[in-house]
């Protein structure tokens, strides 16, 4: 009898219900380590946390990324810069466009061309931007009010998120994996009667808005699920380098955008919203606002954008027309040499860093004047977000898990780089 | 922030410079102070500084001509531009290649240059390691200001056995001519008419089909002269290079293996001063399609596919008979690297056998000529000869095989002077990379590397000892020869082992003792050559 007990034991990793004796009917006093993700549907990604937990409270946590190792740093090394493009939307690809202009800017700035792209490629790469900051909220919002039971708004939210990405369809082909910006400038233009279709998507999304922050915002069960949990203060933001919504939602009032303005930014108005708590409805409430302004950005941008090229005129990194390299030997070697060999970039190091969807997305590059960087450094606001995810899920509960990683919002391309 | 570093600046030094010697010659160039040998070139001058002025014409293995005029630069107190390929350093010399005039100067001369230059590249052969593509990319990057039809030319001119000539492609450097006259002393190609209508020819009635011929299409700065060989075959950019010596002959000159998914698309020469300079000859360049033919792929015995262990075991057993009554040979292969060879001889002494035979491509007295082609066509009987004297083993031509021999263990699959009737009645087993030729009698064929699939070394007929690296791995199950011998000897009981020919290599460094001070080079990373630059 003893030898089947206890082989049953081991099959169930505990005793079965009729073999425990009365005292130890109550719940066990020891610690408990489980494993959640790295397959989890809360995990947003491929991450895993081994859990030790007192009952349902978590007592230590150990949060172990990179199952979604991507090289994204090593393969740049052997890709030219126009080939990483590609690879930058695969980064966050919920925000890829945003992604895209970081990594033009920093081979622009390594050429020293980054004050001569042309006015009307700048707005569009605003424009391109800022819509992709809406679906970056939009996704992360939707998604984390679906895992705390509103299923409705997760559907609305992504709702406007395909009007949106059927938009980006038609100015980059590509809905989701765009690749359109360029090294000085963008691809093509946007194409016609793209500010109509916007501006009433816009409305669109503004009446989404509406209905959703009406479901959410004075809902108890989500304020009860959200208020108070997974809470920062300041300095612990700022110490371990927290950027964007999530340290907006702590009280620091730090956005590229603003402090160190980059594009045509300096010709728009926004506000930057920052919160008081620095919990999860603070990170909320912060990624909503962002969303209005967003599209106040927008109608701005497309009142603003002037005509003229979309490429910078310098041969170095603007591709001949089609026309003229099929009928032109100069043309012709110049677009073989772009596409075989890569745009030249002269030798140096810099750092170059936009307002991504999740914060300071920073690409850093030291290059040896082929057309190949020699190293490249991708500084990704999730991989410092989710550093910080141990000591904010620390003494909460399981069920808080879900929804303090929903506003971490860590996107594992980015993360793992 | 951008941090570039600024190009060091020559310092002026407030006392007096030091001294130039009595050989030497002290030059500035764009700011930076050079001593160079006496006699030098400013263009080589400026390439020690890492300044790569731009040349069409030049080529360093070459006479120079200072036709192109791409290389034009300014030198102080001179009036006018001076090729920089022909304009001998002297001392004080102050050389200037980034100012305005010579800037100029490259720009409109490319701009010539690609006035009737036709809108090839995608079709082109040489796309990718053109010199003219990179010279106008890094030199010129403008548009063309004129607009007249480009002059029409002949395309595709079967000028000869290998090569085919595309004039219009052609900018008249005459580095094809230079190579005839240097590398095979035929002057097969000259120039024909003038200004816009001048073309490159063959004279009258005559074909460029010299051994060398090929050189021509390495130099050629555009895709004018391509190979017939490797015409439309692989774009080069895709290739990758890795260092190797050739195997046609026993020259040994030095080679790129230019190889993709596995397989060797061509060879090329690399440069080695002490043995081939810039050239090789066009039979060695084609003995890379020996790699993928008739290759044996994997273990047979009697003439059934088998698993190496079993394979072993009965090469083994086939053996044991002989071995065990002295009625046995080893035969070692002057086509096998020295490792390949050193390995198989260790085993045969270890057997206690005193004598052993060698193995080789009958030589070809018509091919020798006093350049680079010589009679034998085995690359490593100097080699061969050098281990069996070291491990004090009598070396006979294979032809004296002693007709009391019942055993045979050989390497490679020729063996000259030994009748096929004989083989087949001969406990014969074989360490054979094809399937040709002798193989077919023997009992037992191991399948090994050929040239390219392994590392080793080969020894010239001059002595020299020289690396191949591997440019990609064997076919099927095949292994390295000296590894087959590892697994021989293991399966008769003989106290023998390698993990790495870098090992062997050490062992025969030991006992060879020509060779003690020779050291094994780190393994070549192969060369992308889409990284590569120009090759022209």
């Amino acid at each position: 009898m003893a030898d089947a007990q206890s082989l049953r034991q081991l099959v169930l990793g505990r005793k079965d219900v009729q073999d425990l004796s009365d005292n130890e009917t109550e719940l066990p006093p020891d610690l408990m380590t489980v494993n959640m993700g790295p397959s989890h549907p809360a995990m947003h990604g491929t991450v895993r946390i081994v859990l030790t937990v007192d009952g349902e409270k978590v007592v230590k946590s150990d949060v172990q990324p990179g199952y979604l190792h991507r090289c994204f740093e090593k393969e740049s090394e052997h890709a030219t810069y126009t080939q990483i493009f590609p690879y930058t939307d695969r980064l966050n690809y919920v925000s890829p466009m945003i992604n895209n202009v970081g990594w033009a800017m920093v081979a622009e700035k390594l050429m020293g061309i980054g004050k001569d792209i042309p006015k009307r490629a700048e707005y569009i790469r605003v424009i391109v931007s800022e819509m992709s900051r809406i679906t970056d909220h939009l996704t992360c919002v939707g998604a984390s009010a679906m895992e705390l039971g509103a299923f409705g708004p997760f559907l609305f939210f992504l709702k406007g998120r395909e009007w949106l990405y059927e938009l980006l369809e038609t100015v980059s082909g590509a809905r989701l994996t765009h690749t359109y910006v360029r090294v000085g400038g963008v691809n093509k233009d946007l194409p016609a009667g793209f500010s109509d279709k916007l501006t009433h998507t816009l409305n669109e999304i503004e009446k989404v808005m509406v209905e959703v922050e009406g479901l959410l915002n004075a809902n108890k069960i989500f304020r009860d699920r959200m208020a108070g949990i997974g809470a920062m203060t300041r300095e612990d933001a700022i110490a371990t380098g927290c950027v964007g919504p999530i340290a907006r939602a702590c009280g620091v009032d730090y956005d590229v955008r603003k402090d160190y303005p980059y594009s045509i930014y300096p010709e728009v108005e926004f506000d930057v919203p920052v919160g008081t708590h620095g919990d999860c409805l603070d990170r909320y409430l912060v990624r909503v606002e962002e969303i209005k302004q967003s599209i106040r950005i927008l109608r701005q941008c497309l009142k603003q954008i002037p005509d003229g090229r979309i490429m910078i005129d310098d041969p170095r990194c603007a591709l001949p027309p089609k026309v003229d390299t099929y009928n032109t030997i100069e043309s012709m070697i110049r677009h073989f040499k772009h596409i075989v060999d890569g745009i030249k970039v002269p030798a140096g190091e810099t750092y170059a860093f936009v307002e991504g969807g999740n914060g300071e997305l920073g690409f850093f590059v030291v290059a040896d004047g082929t057309g190949r960087p020699y190293k490249a450094y991708v500084r990704s606001p999730s991989f410092v977000h989710l550093s910080t995810a141990g000591q904010l899920i620390h003494n909460h509960l399981i069920a808080d898990i879900v929804p303090i990683f929903g506003m971490i919002n860590m996107i594992g391309g980015e993360c793992d780089k | 922030m951008s941090t570039t570093t600024p190009p060091p600046q020559a310092t002026p030094t407030p006392d007096a410079p030091p001294p130039t010697p009595p050989d030497k010659v002290t030059l500035v160039i764009d700011g930076h102070s050079i001593q160079v040998p006496k006699g030098t070139n400013v263009l080589e001058a400026a390439k020690l500084l890492g300044i790569d002025i731009s040349a069409f014409c030049y080529h360093p293995g070459l006479p120079i001509v200072a036709q192109c005029r791409q290389c034009l630069v300014s030198i102080e107190k001179n009036p006018k531009l001076q090729p920089s390929c022909q304009q001998i350093v002297g001392e004080g010399m102050v050389v200037h290649t980034t100012d305005p005039q010579s800037t100029l100067a490259r720009k409109q001369l490319l701009e010539f240059t690609l006035l009737n230059h036709p809108i090839d590249c995608p079709i082109c052969d040489k796309a990718g390691e053109c010199t003219l593509q990179k010279l106008y990319f890094e030199h010129d990057n403008a548009d063309s200001r004129v607009d007249t039809p480009k002059v029409e030319k002949d395309k595709a001119v079967d000028l000869g056995p290998h090569i085919v000539l595309d004039q219009e492609r052609c900018i008249l450097c005459s580095r094809c001519i230079r190579t005839c006259d240097e590398t095979s002393g035929q002057h097969q190609l000259d120039f024909a008419h003038r200004g816009d209508h001048e073309v490159l020819t063959t004279p009258p009635g005559e074909k460029l089909d010299n051994p060398y011929s090929l050189n021509t299409v390495d130099v050629c700065p555009v895709g004018a002269l391509t190979s017939k060989d490797f015409r439309f075959t692989m774009r080069a950019w895709e290739l990758d290079a890795t260092p190797s010596v050739c195997n046609g002959c026993a020259t040994g000159c030095n080679i790129e293996i230019h190889h993709k998914n596995e397989r060797a698309w061509r060879l090329v020469p690399r440069h080695n001063p002490n043995v081939n300079a810039y050239w090789m000859c066009d039979e060695g360049r084609f003995t890379y399609h020996d790699l993928r033919e008739e290759r044996l792929a994997g273990a047979t015995v009697e003439g059934l596919p088998a698993g190496w262990d079993r394979a072993i075991k009965a090469a083994a057993d086939q053996l044991a008979v002989g071995r065990s009554a002295g009625q046995f040979a080893v035969v070692l292969s002057a086509l096998a690297s020295n490792e390949d060879n050193f390995a198989l001889a260790s085993l045969a002494k270890a057997w206690g056998v005193t004598h052993v035979y060698v193995a080789g491509k009958p030589p070809v007295p018509a091919r020798a000529d006093g350049r680079l082609r010589v009679a034998d066509i085995n690359p490593n009987h100097a080699g061969v000869k050098a281990i069996a004297e070291a491990l004090g083993l009598q070396l006979k031509p294979s032809f004296e095989l002693d007709p009391a021999i019942r055993g045979v263990l050989a390497l490679g699959d020729v063996m000259p002077g030994v009748e096929g009737d004989r083989l087949a009645s001969l406990a014969y087993v074989v360490l054979t990379s094809h399937e040709r030729g002798p193989v077919k009698h023997a009992k037992v064929a191991l399948p090994i590397a050929a040239w390219a699939e392994c590392a080793g070394t080969v020894t010239n007929n001059k002595g020299l000892v020289q690396r191949m690296h591997a440019a990609f791995p064997p076919p099927g199950q095949a292994l390295a020869a000296w590894e087959v011998v590892v697994r021989l000897a293991q399966a008769t009981g003989t106290k023998l082992s390698w993990t790495h020919a870098r090992e062997v290599f050490k062992d025969m460094c030991a006992a060879v003792p020509a060779w003690k001070e020779l050291t094994w080079a780190r393994e070549a990373r192969p060369l992308a050559l889409r990284f590569a630059g120009s090759r022209g």
